[in-house]
């Protein structure tokens, strides 16, 4: 079978885009450009979200069965929230960042003259007492500096709500390049993964009568909101998210509290924090993989949660699927992944989809 | 970016990018010399690390002027390696775990392989969870299968930040190890610019080797075996961040710090605040009472003592692998050195031993 992104130069160009929730336009943009040669037609919605249709079979046949592909766009970042007299600014997080991970880091901001750098500044250990130095230092003494003198300079480039993310080198690294690491892994990878199913689709369409639609949606890391106005709108039958999944793999980590592990293929869910997953849907997507070899695996604890919490339950419900590349590091400037497992799960979504019929399965 | 800053900071970053982690000072050499030796006549090493770049001025019994820059930065080794590609680590200076997670590294074994610091998502931390790792404990993620990490990285082998430079507003830089090859990388600009005729003495730089492990280590080795008549000292000084009483810090973008201090020579000291206000030079004074905690210390008790001056670069974010400072200040700095090493006066006043009673 095809590998497709196999140099990852797709995967690349969507992890340095900048996109935290609410603001994925440049996202938005980009895989908008590429949308007229991967559908046969697309919105973009008044969320930002955006939906590609792609028909096949028959296109006069009434019955069909909609299915929707879906990953989300949007990263985890930061947003500022006082420009300080020292030139400082102070910031929240956009979507659940661990406070360990912000202290030192450079920040792309966006304001108005486009985006800076910026480093996040803080207490330099010579100036921490022993007793502080092994806990991460909390939000409030946290400060975003992006060179200026004073709050009249800052003005002039970022104001309060300005949005920011990480600003983080994407590169292959490992025996043979066989893991990735880069920021908005979570969910690049799906719209990565999407973008070449889509591509493959229109090279070579499937015979079944469907009407596929894959959505790239908004704002997933402040609480699944894009998701579920599409869902209802759409209104599928069926639907699959694709996303990144925590995987607690570290040596340290007691067996039990193993979420996945990577090289292992995509993770199908049983189960997360806010979806209890079809249990035919699974099984289907078991049986492909087994039969096309495609590796794959499920995920061993129950944590986390995706678009699946809101799209399963939309309108009058749809049996949906979660498959996601295990990823390390989740929600950091460095998250980790495994090249593999990202081209597993790309497979897996097109066997699924040339192997659906017009009826139940 | 301000073009007269512009090729002093390309030189302060590829001199910063060199990997020079604590006691493999030796390591970066050959690019140290293709860097810099261009702009002094002899280059030479010595048994605990130190670099001596010699300019001469060509007189005959001209003074000695030392001017001491450490070149060592803070980093990791090596510890333990595990299975599935993670590799423990042991850090080597002041390392905070706190801007540990995360980080991009990159492990000098028989080949330099990347590797990232692991950390916990929020997904996986339950909430009263709030102590991480200590640094003896700290994991990095290789992707590498164990047979060939204990091949490709013995134990010991050092473990540096990732070299990604960024500018800021206000002719600001971050990046990596600016503690403190920024300070190396000015001296270095300044002396090498000053025609050999106007040095006021031969000059030594040195480079020293492991002043983040041991203030006693590589500087007073080094100074002794170069014998100088008398010392600038320069080293990266905490900038201020509004966690941190003002007093405590110097202000980023306010030109260069002179320490008044009992552990240096209050003579040179204030010859050299007179040459900073001569010149127009931007500084601040600050009290650095019974220490200075930097080489001064060290070198000004070597060779029956020598006189020595210190001076700092404001620096925010120390020990992180994104260090911030000020081109103004490096540029304050730079005129500085200029001047010291071609001050006759100072030569005049400071050169010389007093004989023993005999």
């Amino acid at each position: 079978m095809k590998r497709y992104d196999k140099d990852l130069t797709l995967l690349r160009e969507l992890s340095l885009l900048f996109g935290p929730s609410g603001c994925e336009g440049e996202v938005a943009d980009t895989i908008e450009r590429a949308l007229p040669s991967l559908c046969d037609s697309y919105t973009r919605d008044r969320m930002g979200n955006l939906i590609a249709l792609i028909r096949t079979g028959d296109p006069e046949k009434k019955q069909r069965r909609k299915v929707m592909i879906s990953a989300h766009m949007d990263e985890v970042g930061v947003m500022v929230s006082e420009l300080c007299e020292d030139g400082l600014l102070r910031f929240d997080t956009v979507g659940g960042i661990d406070v360990s991970v912000l202290e030192g880091r450079k920040i792309t901001l966006e304001g108005a003259c486009g985006k800076i750098s910026g480093v996040i500044a803080s207490k330099a250990i010579h100036h921490k007492e022993r007793k502080d130095r092994n806990k991460p230092t909390p939000m409030a003494k946290l400060f975003i500096d992006i060179g200026a003198r004073d709050r009249a300079e800052a003005e002039g480039y970022v104001s309060v709500g300005s949005f920011g993310t990480f600003d983080s080198e994407f590169y292959r690294f490992g025996k043979d390049g066989a893991f990735v690491k880069g920021k908005a892994l979570d969910d690049r990878m799906g719209c990565a993964a999407m973008i070449s199913v889509m591509s493959s689709l229109m090279g070579d369409r499937p015979k079944a009568d469907l009407d596929l639609y894959f959505c790239f949606t908004v704002r997933e890391e402040i609480g699944l909101s894009g998701a579920k106005v599409v869902a209802q709108r759409i209104a599928p039958e069926l639907a699959i998210v694709l996303e990144s999944t925590a995987v607690a793999d570290l040596p340290d980590t007691e067996d039990a509290k193993r979420v996945a592990e990577l090289g292992a293929g995509g993770a199908l869910s049983v189960m997360d924090r806010s979806t209890i997953y079809d249990r035919d849907f699974l099984a289907f997507a078991r049986w492909i993989a087994e039969e096309q070899a495609i590796p794959v695996q499920l995920k061993k604890y129950v944590s986390g949660g995706n678009d699946a919490g809101s799209i399963h339950k939309s309108g009058v419900g749809v049996r949906t699927l979660a498959l996601s590349v295990p990823t390390r590091y989740l929600h950091s400037p460095a998250c980790v992944a495994s090249v593999s497992d990202y081209h597993s799960v790309t497979r897996l979504v097109e066997a699924m989809l040339r192997s659906m019929t017009p009826v139940l399965p | 970016m301000n073009n007269s800053y512009e090729s002093l900071a390309q030189e302060i970053v590829a001199l910063s990018s060199v990997m020079s982690v604590s006691g493999y000072e030796a390591r970066g050499m050959d690019e140290i010399c293709r860097l810099l030796g261009k702009g002094f006549d002899r280059v030479e090493t010595d048994a605990v690390g130190n670099c001596f770049l010699w300019k001469y001025c060509g007189r005959d019994g001209a003074p000695k002027i030392l001017v001491d820059t450490h070149f060592d930065e803070i980093g990791m080794l090596v510890r333990e390696i595990l299975t599935d590609g993670f590799v423990r680590l042991v850090p080597i200076g002041g390392l905070s775990p706190s801007v540990l997670q995360a980080a991009d590294v990159i492990l000098y074994g028989k080949e330099a392989i990347r590797g990232v610091i692991v950390s916990t998502p929020p997904h996986l931390r339950s909430a009263d969870e709030n102590r991480l790792p200590d640094c003896e404990e700290l994991l990095v993620d290789t992707g590498y299968p164990k047979e060939e990490l204990e091949a490709l990285l013995p134990i010991g082998s050092p473990v540096g930040f990732a070299p990604v430079y960024r500018e800021l507003l206000s002719g600001r830089l971050a990046g990596k190890s600016f503690d403190n090859k920024a300070c190396a990388a000015i001296a270095a600009h300044a002396i090498s610019s000053v025609p050999k005729e106007k040095l006021a003495g031969d000059v030594v730089l040195m480079l020293s080797s492991y002043e983040e492990t041991s203030r006693l280590g590589g500087a007073s080795a080094g100074a002794f075996s170069c014998t100088p008549d008398y010392a600038m000292v320069i080293d990266v000084n905490l900038a201020t961040v509004p966690d941190v009483p003002k007093v405590e810090t110097v202000p980023l973008g306010g030109g260069l710090s002179i320490s008044v201090s009992a552990a240096t020579d209050l003579n040179l000291t204030r010859a050299v605040q007179a040459l900073c206000k001569a010149r127009g030079i931007a500084h601040t004074m600050i009290a650095a009472a019974s220490s200075t905690g930097t080489n001064a210390t060290s070198i000004q008790l070597v060779d029956g003592g020598i006189p020595t001056v210190d001076i700092g670069l404001p620096l925010r974010n120390m020990h992180t692998y994104n260090e911030v400072i000020d081109l103004s200040d490096a540029e304050a700095l730079c005129s500085l050195v200029e001047a010291f090493v071609c001050d006759r006066e100072i030569a005049d006043r400071f050169c010389g031993r007093e004989e023993l009673p005999r």
